[in-house]
């Protein structure tokens, strides 16, 4: 029990910002590298606007993302869109200017943020801190909205599209620039929120973002383009992967054999028998969906 | 005092600024020493030797800009201190700063000017081990005599090397059996993945085994990590009455912050190690309030001259907060260096060098301090100090005279 619990609390955290850099990825072609520093903005709103209670920090660090996220697509990534590594580039840019504005605005001394919800609740006879079974099970809850908005609107339906093939989907009537903005937005504030909720959990520095990109790219890495589900199901894979290697092996040898379990599914992936196989699996139930 | 930050952190974290700091530290460091030749080279006539002249290496910029900030403010007050008192041979001291941002390279090349252009008596700075040791190399070369502010061990001993912080020994011995007395005997051990953790943990427990206690867990873990759960998870199994922490930078308040949601600490179990530091105690505030903690200086000794550098410091930066412990170990070395230099009647950075070995000195970090032959480490007192909920880390305890005699090669 202990276990998954853990395995949830890693995969709340991990997943938001899997399947955000994965809306991204899908419209846009870019591996978004500030995904990890907008989550550090967004723990930074909840560990500085102490004023007003957790919830609403929260909604603020939303709130005040994603008009910043527009001006940063509309005025940075726009030009360069069609150029991926140019983009990329971009939002490396934008991660550091994010890291070295908190640095100056706040020093790199690490700060807390208190707990909104105290003690530990009993899961199944196991004691557990309540506000990480919160954050977890909210954190869950957001990415199954998006992935319930992925597949079951017509939102998620052009971005699909625009994912599969972008030329044919600007053809059919989709304006793939309002796409990429808004899936910009939307993928940069699934990170900004991931920050926020697990900010009483992690301790809050400039440098902290940067530390999950890794994590974070290995899912998208092991995820199919335009499939959100895929990302979610690959974070949870991460999750479960490095909870259940540190559980049984020290730390250090969890971490090196992590990745190399990591490099080793991306490799097998890539044999073409195992894309056939997973191909041919993808599609036998189409056609029952479809009559 | 621990250096939060420990070198694998800054290279993983800023790999864009390694490009651009160097350019930067050189050009700062070339307007530095520009300004402060200028400056202090209008009476550079020497008679007899001319000034004593020492050359600070600090990071002024990169992650541990902080404290190498607050060394130099020690240092620059002492000098000004020791000026005020007459200077050394009569004449002031002076002093050239250059910022090494925290990187080895940069400390090795700066270090190396300093002695062969600028020609001081002695070099004082460094944060991280890795920078320390740099600097250690070119001073034994050199045969110019070095201080450190931050803690005294480094993995090698160099003969022209001198720290004023406190060793690992120092920091533990007064305060393991204390631990073990009042919490019980079953100690648990963690640390960050790289080296001084593992150095740190040999040393506790084998404190821990001399005051009658056991280590029951040892565990560490890679630096960056932010899931604790797993290690708190097994420390907690093994049911420890203390835990020694050696988890380092952001990590140790992430590590505390964790370790009390999975009640592992509880106000009962006794937590000692870097969290304590009162870099973190703004962040940890209630984790920490109560407990006691083991440091060299604090800003709440009550003497007259750690008094007087206390309101010269808050004067001269406007500051409000604790005054870090660094500046005070670099206060008080650099003012045991420049009385080794007095005495030693030359500049002659040898004869100096020998001076420094053989000086006693009293000071608020303890009556007699000397630095033992055979490791380099200053021999003085340590104290216990309590946290207060306001962030006060109020002297409880002195500690007189805490040895450590543990013999490193490559001294002599």
């Amino acid at each position: 029990m202990d276990v998954l619990l853990a395995i949830l609390g890693q995969f709340g955290l991990y997943g938001l910002l899997t399947v955000g850099i994965a809306v991204i990825f899908a419209a846009t072609r870019v591996v978004n590298l500030a995904q990890g520093d907008l989550a550090m903005t967004g723990a930074y709103v909840a560990a500085t606007a102490t004023a007003a209670p957790f919830g609403l920090r929260t909604l603020l660090a939303l709130a005040a993302g994603a008009p910043l996220l527009l001006v940063v697509e509309r005025l940075l990534l726009r030009r360069p869109g069609s150029d991926g590594l140019a983009a990329m580039l971009v939002t490396w840019g934008l991660g550091m200017a994010l890291r070295q504005g908190a640095e100056l605005l706040f020093t790199g001394t690490s700060r807390t943020v208190a707990v909104p919800v105290e003690g530990t609740l009993d899961v199944l006879g196991t004691p557990y801190p309540t506000y990480r079974l919160v954050c977890a099970l909210t954190a869950t809850a957001v990415i199954a909205l998006v992935l319930l908005a992925a597949h079951r609107t017509d939102w998620g339906l052009r971005l699909r599209a625009v994912a599969d093939n972008p030329a044919m989907a600007a053809l059919l009537g989709t304006d793939p620039r309002r796409m990429r903005a808004t899936a910009f937005t939307l993928g940069g504030l699934l990170a900004v929120l991931a920050g926020a909720l697990y900010s009483p959990v992690l301790a809050v520095n400039p440098s902290m973002g940067f530390g999950l990109l890794v994590p974070v790219f290995f899912g998208l890495l092991l995820s199919r383009p335009g499939a959100l589900a895929t990302a979610a199901g690959a974070a949870l894979l991460i999750s479960t992967l490095s909870v259940l290697l540190r559980t049984w092996l020290s730390d250090t040898l969890a971490e090196a054999l992590f990745y190399a379990v990591v490099v080793a599914i991306a490799a097998l992936r890539s044999r073409p028998w195992i894309g056939r196989f997973s191909a041919w699996f993808r599609r036998t139930p189409a056609p029952a969906s479809a009559a | 005092m621990v250096p939060s930050y420990p070198r694998a952190r800054e290279r993983r974290m800023t790999p864009a600024l390694r490009t651009t700091a160097p350019a930067l530290a050189a050009a700062l460091a070339l307007v530095l020493t520009g300004c402060q030749g200028a400056a202090l080279s209008d009476d550079d006539a020497p008679a007899t030797g001319g000034p004593v002249k020492i050359g600070v290496v600090v990071p002024l910029t990169g992650p541990v800009s902080q404290v190498g900030t607050a060394l130099r403010n020690g240092l620059e007050l002492a000098v000004r201190k020791v000026n005020a008192d007459g200077g050394v041979h009569g004449r002031p001291v002076e002093y050239v700063v250059v910022d090494d941002a925290g990187d080895p390279a940069n400390s090795t090349q700066l270090a190396r000017r300093l002695v062969r252009q600028d020609k001081v008596t002695m070099l004082f700075g460094t944060i991280t081990g890795d920078t320390a040791e740099a600097v250690g190399r070119v001073a034994d070369e050199a045969h110019v005599p070095f201080g450190t502010a931050i803690l005294g061990d480094t993995e090698h001993c160099f003969a022209y090397q001198w720290g004023f912080g406190e060793s690992t020994r120092q920091m533990l011995t007064p305060t393991v059996p204390g631990l073990v007395r009042k919490h019980g005997t079953k100690v648990a051990l963690v640390g960050s993945d790289y080296n001084y953790p593992h150095f740190y943990a040999g040393v506790a427990g084998e404190l821990v085994k001399k005051a009658g206690g056991t280590v029951v867990a040892e565990e560490y873990s890679p630096l960056g990590q932010t899931d604790w759960q797993p290690v708190i998870g097994r420390l907690k199994s093994a049911a420890p009455d203390t835990v020694l922490s050696m988890v380092v930078g952001a990590d140790a308040v992430t590590f505390a912050k964790q370790a009390q949601q999975f009640g592992l600490l509880t106000p009962k179990i006794g937590f000692e190690g870097a969290s304590l530091d009162a870099d973190f105690q703004p962040a940890l505030g209630p984790l920490v309030t109560g407990r006691t903690h083991t440091v060299r200086w604090s800003d709440r000794l009550d003497d007259a001259e750690s008094l007087a550098f206390v309101k010269d410091y808050r004067a001269a930066h406007q500051w409000k907060a604790p005054v870090p412990e660094v500046a005070g170990n670099a206060y008080f070395g650099v003012k045991f260096l420049l009385a080794a230099a007095e005495k030693a009647g030359s500049n002659d950075p040898e004869a100096v060098n020998k001076s420094i070995g053989g000086l006693s000195y009293d000071s608020p970090l303890g009556k007699g301090t000397h630095f033992d032959a055979a490791n380099h480490v200053l021999q003085a007192d340590m104290r216990e100090v309590t946290i207060g909920g306001d962030g006060a880390y109020t002297v409880t305890r002195t500690h007189p005279m805490v040895t450590d005699t543990t013999p490193k090669k490559g001294c002599s």
